[in-house]
């Protein structure tokens, strides 16, 4: 069995190539032959995590700068659609690529890609920075936590494919879903402000909040 | 343990996106280091906002900035002095043990009413975070409230007209719910209570202690 299922890949399963240190190569190696049967949105995904992985364990100066030229101006971006000033926006970006090279070793491209990973890096910042509050967070080293029922198979499947499933989740949105998630994430407001923008009953957005995530919970594979 | 109530899909949402307060975080946060199922929905909400930010419309950004993150790239990092990490022993989970320091047994609780007591943790804004001891068979305070109240059973446990809450359950009501929970029989029943509107208590001794312990 186990035999088999090791025939079939032409390449190690054991454990992720970018745990062992010479495995590098092997990791790049890896990641092409993957690359190589998704489409580009998924190769370029791929490549931003294995970028970001070599900022972490090699301390890579030149994926460094490539991560910044990609995330650096939407980063700005997503600050300036939740109204934060430009020069503010600037700084706040810079701060978040700084935070992105200090903590890069803590990223794992199994449990999230790089842009969730740098989604939460810049939302984290704008908390601290702009709201100044704290921002609470698990501890999973923490023995009080509720571990995960099954340490599901699919949870080692190269995140990158999780997302490119996920676009196309949000692409078969509907347009008024794809609204309220989109306020939810660039509009500092409650529900309730949504749904009086949008001049909706909040039981209607809080509904469409529901269908969306559904949508998006199944093409990620976890059905509630 | 199972959980049966959870945060509706807009607040793990407001969570992941961070547009939640920190009140309402606090509470979200907790219930999910005890509700894997929760916990994976507020991955694949984070997840949907790293595509969001990979599909904006990227901004300009200054001349010079690049060259002025790399010139910092090297300089020591101002590390916070180490938080001490709260006992362990408590079966209070992060991050909620690190507000209150430690077990729920060792708050010092202000008596409100009989088999009643609260423990404020902070307010932000219109918001506020406290604890709840209520005694086997008391209630949890008669109240009306404003805006929207959550409460996350941390022990024990109490049932209302809408259901029975457990260790991990959230429950949500809204302002239009007058409920009336009291505490299960065999023990206190500890729980984090957050609202985003002062309480509006009926028994005005209550209401004046309230107003004093800025509740
Ligand atoms: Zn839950």
């Amino acid at each position: 069995m186990a035999n088999a299922s090791l025939a079939a890949e032409p390449w190690p399963s054991s454990s992720p190539a970018w745990t062992r240190g010479p495995g590098r190569l092997a990791h790049r190696h890896l990641s092409l032959l993957r690359a190589r049967v998704m489409d580009q949105e998924t190769a370029s995904a791929v490549r931003l995590d294995e970028l970001l992985v070599a900022v972490g364990r090699l301390r890579d100066r030149d994926a460094f700068q490539t991560l910044f030229q990609h995330f650096a101006p939407r980063i700005k971006g997503y600050l300036l659609r939740l109204g934060a000033g430009a020069s503010l926006a600037d700084d706040l970006a810079q701060e978040a690529m700084l935070t992105m090279w200090r903590k890069a070793a803590l990223f794992d491209p199994a449990k999230a890609s790089a842009a969730t990973w740098i989604f939460t890096v810049a939302r984290n910042l704008r908390i601290d920075a702009i709201r100044r509050e704290r921002r609470p967070e698990i501890d999973p080293e923490d023995p009080a936590l509720v571990p995960d029922a099954e340490p599901a198979a699919d949870a080692q499947m190269a995140q990158a494919g999780d997302e490119s499933r996920l676009r196309e989740a949000l692409k078969v949105l509907s347009l008024e879903q794809v609204q309220v998630i989109e306020m939810s994430f660039f509009a500092d407001k409650p529900h309730s402000a949504i749904a009086k923008e949008l001049g909706l009953p909040l039981g209607t957005v809080k509904s469409r909040m529901r269908l969306a995530m559904a949508r998006i919970r199944t093409k990620l594979g976890d059905l509630r | 343990m199972s959980i049966t109530h959870h945060p509706g899909e807009e607040l793990l949402i407001a969570y992941a996106s961070g547009t939640a307060d920190e009140a309402v975080s606090l509470i979200v946060a907790t219930h999910i280091a005890l509700c894997p199922q929760c916990r994976r929905a507020v991955r694949a909400a984070e997840a949907a906002g790293g595509v969001l930010l990979e599909d904006l419309k990227p901004a300009r950004i200054s001349d010079g900035a690049l060259k002025a993150v790399l010139s910092r790239l090297d300089s020591p990092v101002a590390t916070k002095p180490p938080v001490a990490k709260a006992v362990t022993d408590s079966n209070v989970p992060e991050p909620l043990r690190s507000y209150i320091g430690g077990s729920l047994q060792a708050v010092s609780w202000i008596p409100v009413a009989r088999g009643l007591a609260y423990r404020p943790l902070f307010r932000r804004g219109a918001s506020r975070a406290q604890l709840v001891r209520s005694a086997p068979g008391a209630g949890i305070a008669m109240h009306t409230h404003r805006g929207e109240e959550f409460t996350l059973v941390l022990e024990g446990g109490y049932g209302d007209t809408t259901g029975h809450y457990l260790r991990g359950d959230l429950q949500s009501a809204s302002a239009e719910i007058e409920h009336r929970p009291i505490a299960d029989e065999g023990g206190y029943c500890f729980s984090l209570a957050v609202v985003d509107a002062p309480l509006s208590f009926r028994s005005s001794a209550i209401a004046l202690l309230a107003k004093v312990m800025g509740l």
